[in-house]
């Protein structure tokens, strides 16, 4: 337990004269290995929880934990070091580099990284060791995504942070591509947040952090969360 | 315009991308200032010289010729296209003023109407009277009303100041090849009247025939036959555009004419380069704003002029700030240091070349922003409105080399896709980096070759101590030859004769005539060997070869005194930095009939020099190898001013371009960027990644920069003053400091450009895609 940990943390933001909280006063804790799902309605402060978990940002006040490891007053420098070893992302729009082809891609996560797991190899793990030379340009959004799910774990992360990875697939492919995100890091041993909108998604999860307004309106534990193949949106 | 929304559509744009447009505004600025602040120069001074021309009535060419008969000037009047014949007489004169500066001396005849002086001030009278050159009057503080004393043929006559004036033939006003630019303390005119030589001759005398043609006469045919028909007599012959003035001031004009082609190639080149940058990356960005302009009707040639506008509007303001700060500014600061005495300096701009070069801007920018939209335009609507489709990635020919490819780390990688996939902005910036390194080595190097002419001049063609001007009537060459000097002495004639070239063409050239050992003048060829003073025949100098083309074992023809011309032959070619010329022996010339009369002695004292011979009658002036060097290089402060000129352009073309490359690779690929920050990337490695592809070009422009330096140091050096042989050769050590400030300069944008980095949060990039 308490592998990740929020104590009491806000994140104002100023927008012209008016204070926003984007997130107000959050708790939580997270074991390491687990699926989580943080759920919203879009400005309910998923987002900026993530990117305070994932080192993009700090919060105003409060606490915050990873791995017994204080990250809520690192520099700048501190965080980016942070994000370089702890922390593997993927986006909703992939995010990939357009002019590196897909292994290139994966392996601009693998240059800055001491101990990672090849980008050959991740790449393999996501079949598509066949479309390894291909631009992103040249492949589908679905085979975008799991190039961007191999470059987020090939860095060999402690945390896996995902922002709402299905949001620009059809179904039968964010199917895929969420049991892609689960099989390999309950292999590899990861801790997964999945950010998302899309409730059925949560079914999947060890916790559910439900969010509304900047805050947690409901902390779920899933003794026996569903299989990707249960769940139907 | 267009209609009001459009407008104030593309007011808003030009001001969201303000540092491109700034630039283009700037480099448009730069190019129009440049060329109408040079062209204004020429411009004016040829308005003005031909005007003085006119107004005084200057010859079209003077016959000299000792006692001009009345047959003489009979039958030049007769020549087909000679309109006006007149005599005068004309001589150096020494003056008792301070410093010993020298007069010219013209005497008219009181009915004389050709070359007349350019009254300031005062009257020129008949019988009696001067008129004295202003500007050396202002440096002695002499006025209407005062005297002067000058010595004529070893007289002294005193003149009383009717007038002062400016002289067409005394615009560039230098006493000889060896003087760089005017001093109106060591060199002026004077202009009498012929009848106050009789208290210094007994009688009237001339030595000159001017002679007046009709426009576009013949003047070569007027010369052949002016020359055929004074015959033995003649002396020489020099036309109007080759006396010393008139040359001067045309090579000057013919200077400033290259320089004002030259120059704003550059920043033309430029000014077109990042309107495509930046019109290519506006018009590809509103896509979808021109296809809601399609959606709504407006035709394709409204939204066309609309694109084209950003681009006429900024050329047009920078064209404007150009004309009204270049000729202002550039023209007024230059043209004073032309140091030409004309009557007065207001500036002429130049409106025909103003127009060409806003042409040419609106070419570079409307033109170029035309192109930049009219593919986009083919589209329909409902595709321009539908989503960009995604950048490819593109294999380049590097990856067909693996053994290259594979031991490249992924951002090289990186880096070489995107420097071939954005050619054009590469080429902008190597091409204002290769403008940059050009124009300072060319600085630097013209600097560099007219100080070194000093020190060949002084220190290696000349080692005299120094140079006694002697007075040829009261000396001969057996008489010095006997002078027991401590040191070395070297006798020297200079004069000039007339000269007729292979090619026909004749002309005045000045010669010099010294002893075979020439134990002070060591004379070279271009690569440093010596050259000696051949035994039969004459040695010219390297540009007056080129100049006429000279090879040789040519034959050119010599005038004698009191005789026909005499072939001899071009044994040698010697490089000479300052004045050209016929350089032989004393024994070859007194094999030809002539008689060697030194005028000046050149000595290299063991120990002390010889007061006693120096304070002798013999000796008229002196002057040391040292003041000869200095005053040669006192003229180096309009090169510095040059120099810092051309820094400061070059400066600001690489800073325009790098700034631009730089703002736009980071400005386009924030989205990569901040995924890289992202994946946990430090500031400086994605740093680095935006600013290699300046570096890049830093060095392929650098690297470029060496022979474009080397062109236009060619250029300028070429065509800075016709009496001087400049190589223009760049010198590695100047190839190295040009390379150096590039690389400051550089550094300097890079680290603007870094700073700005840092002030935009780099993840809004990525936020704003939701």
């Amino acid at each position: 337990m308490d592998f990740i940990k929020f104590e009491n943390v806000e994140r104002e933001y100023k927008i012209g004269g008016d204070i926003i909280k984007a997130v107000d006063g959050i708790s939580f804790s997270l074991s390491q290995g687990t699926l989580n799902v943080v759920l919203g309605q879009s400005g309910a402060g998923k987002t900026t929880l993530l990117n305070l978990l994932g080192g993009m940002d700090s919060p105003t006040s409060g606490k915050i934990v990873v791995s017994g490891k204080e990250i809520s007053g690192m520099s700048e420098y501190e965080l980016t070091e942070y994000r370089r070893t702890q922390i593997g992302f993927v986006f909703q729009f992939y995010n990939l580099v357009p002019n590196l082809t897909a292994l290139e891609n994966v392996q601009l996560a693998e240059e800055i990284c001491p101990n990672t797991l090849g980008a050959l190899e991740m790449l393999k793990r996501v079949g598509l060791e066949n479309r390894i030379n291909n631009f992103p340009s040249q492949l589908s959004g679905g085979e975008q995504q799991r190039v961007s799910i191999a470059r987020a774990l090939a860095k060999n992360p402690q945390i896996v942070l995902c922002d709402e990875p299905t949001g620009a697939l059809d179904s039968e492919t964010g199917h895929k591509v969420l049991r892609l995100i689960r099989d390999v890091s309950k292999d590899l041993g990861k801790t997964v947040i999945i950010v998302t909108h899309n409730a059925s998604i949560s079914e999947m999860a060890n916790t559910v952090l439900h969010m509304r307004d900047g805050k947690i309106a409901k902390l779920q534990f899933n003794e026996h969360p569903k299989d990707v193949e249960e769940i139907a949106w | 315009m267009v209609k009001g929304a459009l407008f104030i559509k593309s007011l808003r744009d030009i001001q969201k991308s303000k540092s491109q447009f700034i630039s283009i505004f700037i480099m448009a600025t730069l190019a129009v200032f440049i060329m109408t602040g040079l062209d204004s120069i020429w411009y004016t001074v040829e308005k003005h010289s031909y005007n003085m021309y006119q107004s005084t009535n200057l010859s079209d060419l003077w016959v000299t010729v000792a006692n001009p008969s009345e047959q003489q000037m009979w039958g030049i009047g007769k020549i087909e296209g000679v309109e006006l014949v007149e005599k005068r007489f004309t001589a150096y004169a020494d003056t008792d003023l301070p410093g010993g500066p020298t007069l010219q001396v013209y005497a008219l005849d009181d009915l004389s109407i050709l070359d007349q002086p350019k009254l300031q001030k005062g009257k020129f009278g008949k019988s009696s009277g001067a008129v004295l050159d202003s500007k050396f009057a202002e440096v002695y503080n002499l006025k209407i009303g005062d005297f002067i004393t000058i010595k004529l043929n070893g007289v002294w006559m005193r003149l009383q100041i009717e007038g002062l004036a400016l002289n067409s033939e005394h615009v560039f006003a230098v006493k000889n090849t060896a003087t760089i630019t005017p001093d109106h303390s060591d060199y002026g005119f004077i202009i009498i009247r012929t009848n106050s030589l009789k208290s210094v001759y007994g009688q009237k005398v001339y030595n000159q025939i001017s002679v007046k043609t009709a426009q576009g006469s013949d003047l070569a045919s007027v010369v052949d036959r002016a020359g055929a028909y004074v015959g033995d007599n003649l002396i020489g012959i020099t036309l109007q555009k080759d006396s010393s003035s008139v040359s001067s001031v045309n090579s000057r004009i013919q200077q400033f004419k290259t320089l004002s082609l030259v120059f704003p190639v550059l920043f033309l080149l430029v000014t077109a380069l990042i309107t495509q940058s930046t019109m290519v990356r506006m018009v590809e960005n509103q896509r979808p704003q021109i296809g809601i302009l399609k959606a709504l009707g407006y035709s394709k040639r409204s939204i066309l002029w609309h694109y084209t506008s950003y681009g006429v509007i900024v050329g047009v303001l920078g064209s404007i700030l150009g004309l009204l700060t270049g000729p202002n500014i550039l023209g007024r600061i230059l043209i004073y240091q032309l140091k030409l005495t004309l009557a007065a300096y207001s500036l002429k701009i130049n409106y025909g070349h103003f127009v060409f070069v806003l042409l040419l801007i609106l070419i570079c920018t409307g033109g170029v922003s035309f192109f930049a939209c009219r593919q986009l335009l083919s589209d329909t609507p409902s595709v321009l409105l539908r989503d960009k489709p995604p950048k490819s990635g593109q294999h380049i020919f590097l990856e067909y080399i693996p053994s290259v490819w594979q031991k490249m780390k992924f951002s090289s990688k990186l880096i070489a896709r995107n420097i071939v996939e954005n050619k054009g902005r590469l080429l902008m910036s190597t091409i204002g980096v290769m403008g940059c390194t050009g124009l300072i080595i060319s600085a630097l190097t013209v600097r560099s070759t007219l100080s070194g002419i000093g020190d060949y001049t002084y220190g290696t063609t000349f080692t005299f101590d120094q140079k006694i001007i002697l007075d040829t009537n009261k000396t001969s060459s057996k008489y010095l030859k006997n002078l027991e000097l401590d040191g070395i002495a070297q006798q020297l004639e200079e004069s000039a004769v007339q000269v007729i070239f292979p090619d026909g063409s004749q002309k005045m050239e000045p010669v010099s005539i010294t002893t075979k050992e020439s134990p002070l003048i060591h004379l070279q060829n271009i690569d440093g060997t010596p050259v000696y003073l051949p035994e039969n025949g004459v040695l010219l100098t390297r540009k007056l070869c080129k100049e006429r083309g000279i090879n040789k074992g040519d034959i050119i023809r010599v005038k004698l005194t009191g005789k026909g011309y005499v072939s001899v032959p071009v044994e040698e070619i010697a490089y000479v930095a300052s004045g050209q010329g016929i350089y032989m022996t004393d024994i070859y010339w007194e094999s030809l009939g002539e008689t060697f009369k030194p005028t000046s002695l050149l000595v290299k004292w063991k120990g002390k020099p010889d007061v006693k011979f120096l304070d002798s009658d013999i000796v008229t002036d002196l002057a040391t190898r040292d003041s000869m060097q200095n005053s040669l290089s006192s003229s180096l402060g309009v090169v510095n001013f040059a120099v810092m000129f051309l820094i400061v352009i070059g400066a600001s073309l690489a800073f325009v371009v790098l700034y631009n490359t730089g703002i736009l690779n980071f400005v386009e690929r924030t989205r990569d960027l901040a995924t890289f920050r992202v994946l946990g990337f430090h500031h400086d490695e994605i740093r680095y990644l935006v600013l290699i592809e300046n570096y890049f070009s830093v060095l392929l422009g650098m690297l470029s920069g060496i022979p474009v330096g080397r062109f236009m140091s060619w250029i300028i050096a070429s065509s800075i003053d016709e009496r001087l042989d400049l190589l223009g050769n760049i010198s590695l050590r100047d190839v190295m400091i040009a390379g150096a400030m590039t690389i400051f300069f550089s550094c300097i944008v890079n680290k603007i450009i870094a700073d700005k980095m840092k002030e935009i949060d780099i993840f809004e990039a990525l936020k704003s895609v939701e």
